[in-house]
């Protein structure tokens, strides 16, 4: 069966066209990976983002056929919109049905930022201003503290996936500060992911995506080293001696 | 940049990872997902119910093109049934759709090809109606017979060299080509070996699928390695050739 060594089902919101692709280009031998869409419309508006709570559970039902070893929701704000509470609530309903770890970005975020040990960092979304208050709350529950936010600021949730790599890029490198620890780059919409090395030779300090943050869980989560080189400390990290252990703690904490 | 949005069997963990492992770097995939757990004439019926809202979804990723990447679920009412199931998704998308019925009818066209062996993961009731889709639209099957599942998971774990035995086993001088249908069966890895080997061309249905999608959004490139259909995308169809 393809996915002998891993099968990922990944639930991605339905206008997303980032997230499936980057995480095939990144998948090793062996690994998987099993795509269902969360119905919902193009504007990232609060009422869309709640909904997806719900709407996500059908999408899980069906990836779930594929016996997957690990399932990834993969939407960021659509993980914290309404709290840490709410994230556990859609991690405990999506292993409920698919009787699989379940990962969220939101929880992925989190939990890469406390495993790097880091207080205070910067944020760069595309996200509106409600949402992006939202963010900087749910990363301050976890003992996390948002520094500088520097946002796309777009509510059309398919052109996030317009902003090119290069505009990510200067977005990251113009907006931190030295004051802080690391970036994170929020949605799984924004490419970002061919960027994130370059970002931290450039910039001397951690940075990390949606996309990878929530691979390095579900990785971690399979006992799989993927051996992803060229996509951040964070994933080469799982190339680490007892790395694993280290994510799936913090998946279990977050 | 093209985007194809692909509608595929809930428990399907064969056709995704094909798909992926053919495009061409600047086409991306968008799955979505249609319940489905046996091969069965009831459950494929059922398969369809969501096929609106799951092409709706797909639009809102502003795919090019959607594919119904199943087989059995586009041939299960015989004639035009495939083709009733492609205006379903159209017209609730709005997006140029087809399905793997479709695309296997039209590449057996495109080859010139009339008399053909049925080779398939289904039972022999499946099987049945598959040969009849394809008697029905012109083809003179010389041959059909299954391995005989129902449980799509199941198929999903048979290795591609079962594809390539049953091939093999049913092969016989008097067919111009081979159907392998099924698009939960591992076919891909066989096929080139396979024509080598009977030097005639072999269809999978995922294949087809991989074709009339690249067709769709107008690419002219090939892609070697999985038979001559996909490795001469822009060879002139021998149907047109004759007319």
């Amino acid at each position: 069966m393809y996915g002998w060594r891993g099968r990922i089902g990944l639930l991605v919101p339905s206008i997303n066209t980032t997230m499936e692709t980057e995480f095939w280009r990144i998948a090793p031998e062996g690994v998987s990976v099993h795509t269902a869409r969360i119905a919902g419309g193009r504007e990232g508006t609060p009422e869309e983002l709640r909904n997806m709570e719900n709407a996500s559970k059908k999408a899980a039902e069906e990836v779930g056929m594929v016996e997957p070893d690990v399932v990834v929701y993969g939407c960021t704000s659509g993980s914290f919109f309404e709290g840490p509470a709410w994230n556990k609530k859609i991690c405990e309903q999506l292993t409920a049905i698919t009787k699989a770890p379940t990962v969220t970005t939101a929880g992925a975020m989190v939990a890469c930022l406390m495993a790097g040990g880091h207080k205070k960092v910067d944020v760069v979304t595309p996200y509106v201003e409600v949402t992006n208050e939202r963010l900087k709350q749910f990363a301050k529950a976890h003992g996390v503290e948002v520094a500088k936010l520097g946002t796309f600021d777009m509510l059309d949730m398919f052109d996030h996936a317009k902003i090119l790599p290069e505009e990510i890029y200067a977005k990251v490198k113009e907006m931190t500060t030295p004051d802080s620890e690391a970036v994170f780059v929020a949605c799984t919409q924004l490419r970002a992911l061919e960027v994130l090395d370059m970002l931290e030779r450039d910039l001397g300090k951690p940075v990390y995506s949606a996309v990878q943050a929530s691979a390095w869980q579900a990785y971690a989560a399979m006992n799989v080293d993927p051996k992803i080189m060229d996509c951040g400390s964070l994933l080469r990290k799982l190339s680490e001696p007892d790395s694993h252990k280290i994510a799936v703690k913090h998946l279990r904490s977050a | 940049m093209s985007r194809i949005g692909l509608l595929v069997p809930s428990s399907n963990t064969t056709v995704e990872p094909e798909f992926y492992r053919a495009l061409p770097n600047e086409v991306t995939l968008h799955v979505a997902r249609l319940h489905l757990s046996q091969i069965a004439t009831d459950s494929i019926a059922g398969m369809v119910s969501d096929i609106e809202q799951r092409s709706r979804d797909l639009a809102t990723a502003d795919v090019d093109v959607i594919v119904l990447g199943a087989a059995a679920p586009s041939f299960l009412k015989g004639l035009g049934y495939d083709r009733e199931m492609a205006k379903k998704i159209e017209a609730a998308s709005g997006k140029r759709a087809t399905t793997t019925s479709t695309a296997l009818v039209e590449a057996l066209k495109h080859l010139g090809v009339s008399r053909v062996v049925l080779g398939a993961a289904y039972d022999d009731k499946v099987n049945a109606i598959a040969k009849n889709f394809l008697e029905v639209n012109g083809f003179n099957v010389l041959a059909a017979h299954g391995l005989g599942l129902v449980d799509n998971l199941v198929v999903g774990r048979l290795d591609a060299s079962s594809a390539y035995d049953l091939a093999r086993k049913i092969d016989r001088p008097d067919a111009e080509a081979i159907v392998l249908a099924c698009t939960n069966w591992k076919t891909m890895d066989v096929i080139e070996r396979l024509e080598r080997e009977l030097n005639k061309p072999v269809l999978s249905t995922t294949q087809v699928s991989i074709w009339a999608a690249l067709r769709a959004i107008g690419r002219v490139e090939g892609v070697p390695g999985y038979g001559r259909l996909l490795r001469d995308l822009a060879a002139p169809s021998k149907q047109t050739q004759l007319a």
